[in-house]
């Protein structure tokens, strides 16, 4: 999975720590930047703030957007990325914690690619995770190539 | 108002009404109609919450247990990692618990949308998809077929999603299982029912059967949250109709419901109504 990158955008510090895991455990060893609000996952796809300077040509193969987040919330992410010429085909990965049903129509209409909700048990959550390292990182081929 | 000449005189006959407490009624079910939907938002609000912010730390919970599990068993010993898978297991049971309590929720928040059901396909996949989940057990399921009737077709498939695994639950320890779905009539109107032979309940406790959280067995024997039962009896009560369990120790369990009023005070039902009581 060589220049493959996976942006996490993930503001719970347990979680963070857990989705690493988790994709280590399942034998994904592509580079991870994790961005921890909204604000800042923006900054980093688009070169500004923290990130100013960036080379913008490398862009995440998948991005993990967490719905619940400080400041700009997941959605609001989502549609920055899809409204920017920049990022409107990355595939993005919505993960949600809630079984909130509601949740799901909105992220499809927002364009997200993918909805995927969180298990508790951190063993299927692995499992989930391993499927979705496998699906993005290596069987989907990207819009970009 | 009308206006009419006699002997010179000009009379004005008119009606008035006194407004007032029209108009005051009209405002008072109109506030109660926005106070009613704020109420509601709220408890949307709420529930996303829930759903959302109880989960987390008990993702953060189980995920740390299994870390210092896979990580540092040695360490723990053999009753440290018996701790541990505990309170891997509490955490899932206690995510378990607020799924069906949100269910539970949704259900009595939801609209109901009328259509004609088909129960017996209903049950059928049902059962096909429980006995999937435990391939190894010998269950014989009996369906009958052409049951339909009006109600919300949604709501209807968790009322026989809850009472199809009840059964397949309460028999796990019976050798020769054997569920059934079909109707009789009670009162006039369809009474459905399931019917299994497995554990069953004493009645002397089915008073407690459709409350939220209430047990007739310890987990160590059966698994559950409680929480079924009280979505069925919701779901059935939103239907216009009843729902009551007759069983016996040992003798397996019938769950009958119906989905609307059957003849009042009508004694023509087949069915002695001994359970009856707690289902209103």
């Amino acid at each position: 999975m060589e220049g493959k990158l996976i942006l996490l955008v993930e503001d719970n510090p347990d979680e963070e720590t857990l989705t690493l895991r988790a994709l280590a455990r399942s034998g994904i060893d592509s580079q991870v930047v994790v961005a921890r609000d909204g604000a800042e996952a923006l900054d980093y796809l688009f070169g500004t703030g923290a990130y100013a300077g960036r080379d913008t040509t490398i862009m995440p193969t998948v991005t993990f957007l967490d719905l619940r987040l400080p400041k700009i919330d997941g959605l609001e992410v989502l549609r920055r990325m899809r409204a920017d010429e920049r990022t409107k085909l990355l595939p993005v990965v919505t993960l949600s914690s809630s079984d909130e049903k509601h949740d799901i129509p909105t992220c499809y209409e927002s364009k997200a690619n993918s909805y995927i909700g969180k298990p508790v048990s951190f063993i299927e959550f692995t499992e989930t995770v391993r499927q979705l390292g496998q699906y993005w990182m290596e069987l989907n081929v990207p819009p970009g190539i | 108002m009308s206006e009419s000449w006699s002997g010179g005189r000009r009379t004005f006959i008119g009606i008035i009404t006194d407004e007032t407490e029209r108009k005051r009624a009209e405002d008072e079910r109109a506030r109660h109609a926005l106070a009613l939907e704020a109420a509601n938002k709220e408890l949307e609000a709420f529930s996303y919450s829930v759903s959302h912010d109880l989960r987390a730390p008990l993702r953060s919970i189980n995920g740390f247990s299994q870390a210092l599990l896979d990580d540092c068993a040695d360490e723990l010993g053999e009753s440290g990692q018996d701790y541990l898978h505990r309170v891997k297991a509490s955490s899932e049971h206690m995510a378990e618990l607020i799924d069906n309590l949100l269910q539970l929720s949704r259900i009595t928040r939801s609209e109901m949308k009328w259509e004609q059901v088909d129960l017996s396909a209903i049950a059928g996949s049902i059962a096909a998809e429980v006995q999937r989940s435990q391939p190894e057990r010998q269950v014989r399921f009996d369906i009958a077929e052409g049951l339909a009737d009006q109600g919300d077709g949604r709501l209807l498939q968790v009322v026989l999603d809850n009472l199809l695994s009840n059964s397949w639950k309460f028999t796990a320890k019976q050798p020769q299982a054997h569920i059934e779905f079909g109707a009789e009539r009670f009162d006039g109107v369809p009474a459905y029912f399931v019917r299994d032979n497995g554990a069953g309940f004493d009645m002397a406790y089915s008073g407690k059967l459709f409350g939220a959280f209430q047990r007739l067995h310890p987990t160590s024997e059966f698994e559950g949250t409680g929480v079924g039962l009280a979505i069925v009896q919701r779901v059935i009560h939103r239907h216009g109709g009843k729902v009551w369990a007759e069983s016996a120790v040992d003798r397996g369990a019938t769950f009958y419901f119906t989905l609307k009023t059957g003849e009042e005070n009508g004694s023509g039902g087949k069915i002695n109504l001994v359970g009856g009581r707690q289902s209103g």
